[in-house]
């Protein structure tokens, strides 16, 4: 019912934008943006999901707390999943110190960035930034077998401007 | 197969074993809210200066993981998504403005639109659409060739891209599953071939209200 009434709301505001666009007159042209009608408009949304750092929800938050990770705030990381992730990278075989700094590093689950500083994964992140093998030396430290994945770049080049991803694999 | 059905097998096969799972993929949900919604699915989120010009920073977001080539041009974003970059620039990990977007149109013939960065007028789970007019709008690329907008000193795109993620994923699996010990070396990038939809913006890092920032992304959609 009460999408019903927002979206015949969004859609006389549309009309009334097109209506008001009709009425400009000629010395005052028509400028974008177009006024288009979303169907988001005037509603109340809740997330679905979110995300800070790679991989840490996906490590560290336990599957039965999965959907309360997606739809929380990283405000509330500390309190909630501060104490998960120190048990996780103690069974990974850190000792308690090292564990809870690393954990303060990554709740809450945010990705930190200081645009004074060069940016390279955990001062913000890059696309060409090895970001998981920074996490495997992260959580399993001198353990060659485990601390690198060797893939170390991607396989497709990032453009060196705007928008810096590379173009699509097309048939 | 679907990026999330991948993680899913994972998952599925780790928790069977009784290991500990370490690391899958960047962010690739065994949710029940995500599964078999790959367009509110977040992959992976960037915060970068840019490399062209040292006052601006770029963020990235990239949904929908695993399109096959086959499908480059015919996966879009869906109209009931609110993509939310969420920013805070005091250290309390509290969004102190946000960045949204989200998409008109269906087929090949959406059109992207940016409000913020402003104030949100509610925190937390819950969200609105930014009232007032966007600060940017774009087509969306659904070609190799990228669609790019400026306005208000902000460039916008939104389309399909190469998937920048990358991981020896499978060889990850058979180390879960057991069935190896170690990386290989030089390891193969389960990722590679594959393409995202993804919304990059490039603007002034003044517009962000600090130098020290938290960064993290959002997908919302309306409550029903």
């Amino acid at each position: 019912m009460k999408r019903t009434a927002c979206r015949v709301a969004s859609l006389l505001a549309s009309l009334m934008a097109i209506a008001a666009a009709g009425c400009q007159n000629s010395s005052a042209p028509i400028t974008s943006p177009r006024i288009e009608a979303s169907v988001l408009m005037h509603q109340q949304m809740l997330q679905e999901d979110r995300f800070g750092l790679p991989a840490i929800a996906t490590v560290f938050i336990p599957t039965d707390l999965r959907d309360a990770y997606n739809l929380g705030s990283p405000s509330g990381d500390v309190a909630t999943f501060k104490s998960l992730i120190v048990a996780k990278l103690m069974a990974f075989g850190q000792d308690a110190a090292s564990a809870n700094a690393l954990a303060s590093a990554l709740s809450p689950d945010v990705q930190p960035i200081d645009l004074s500083q060069p940016s390279n994964f955990l001062n913000g992140r890059k696309p060409s930034d090895d970001v998981i093998t920074a996490e495997l030396h992260l959580i399993f430290g001198s353990n060659a077998a485990l601390n690198d994945d060797h893939v170390d770049a991607n396989d497709a080049p990032f453009l060196t401007t705007f928008p810096y991803l590379a173009g699509p694999h097309v048939q | 197969m679907s990026r999330k059905v991948v993680l899913t097998l994972l998952l599925v096969a780790a928790a069977g074993l009784g290991v500990t799972r370490f690391i899958t993929a960047s962010d690739h949900k065994d949710s029940m809210l995500l599964a078999g919604d790959p367009a509110a699915d977040i992959a992976d989120i960037y915060t970068f200066r840019s490399p062209t010009n040292p006052a601006n920073v770029v963020l990235a977001m990239t949904v929908s993981g695993f399109i096959p080539p086959s499908e480059a041009s015919t996966t879009f974003f869906d109209p009931n998504v609110l993509y939310q970059w969420k920013i805070d620039n005091d250290g309390d990990a509290v969004e102190d403005l946000v960045m949204q977007a989200f998409v008109t149109g269906t087929g090949g013939h959406q059109v992207m639109h940016f409000r913020g960065p402003a104030k949100a007028s509610e925190l937390g789970s819950t969200t609105r659409v930014i009232e007032g007019p966007e600060t940017a709008t774009v087509a969306v690329s659904n070609t190799a060739t990228p669609i790019a907008a400026t306005r208000n000193g902000m460039t916008v795109f939104a389309g399909v891209r190469d998937d920048p993620f990358f991981f020896d994923l499978v060889q990850f699996k058979k180390i879960i599953a057991g069935q190896a010990t170690s990386f290989r070396n030089p390891g193969v990038d389960t990722f590679a071939g594959t393409n995202v939809l993804a919304i990059v913006v490039e603007l002034p890092s003044s517009m962000l209200g600090g130098t020290k920032l938290g960064v993290w992304g959002s997908t919302s959609r309306p409550q029903l």
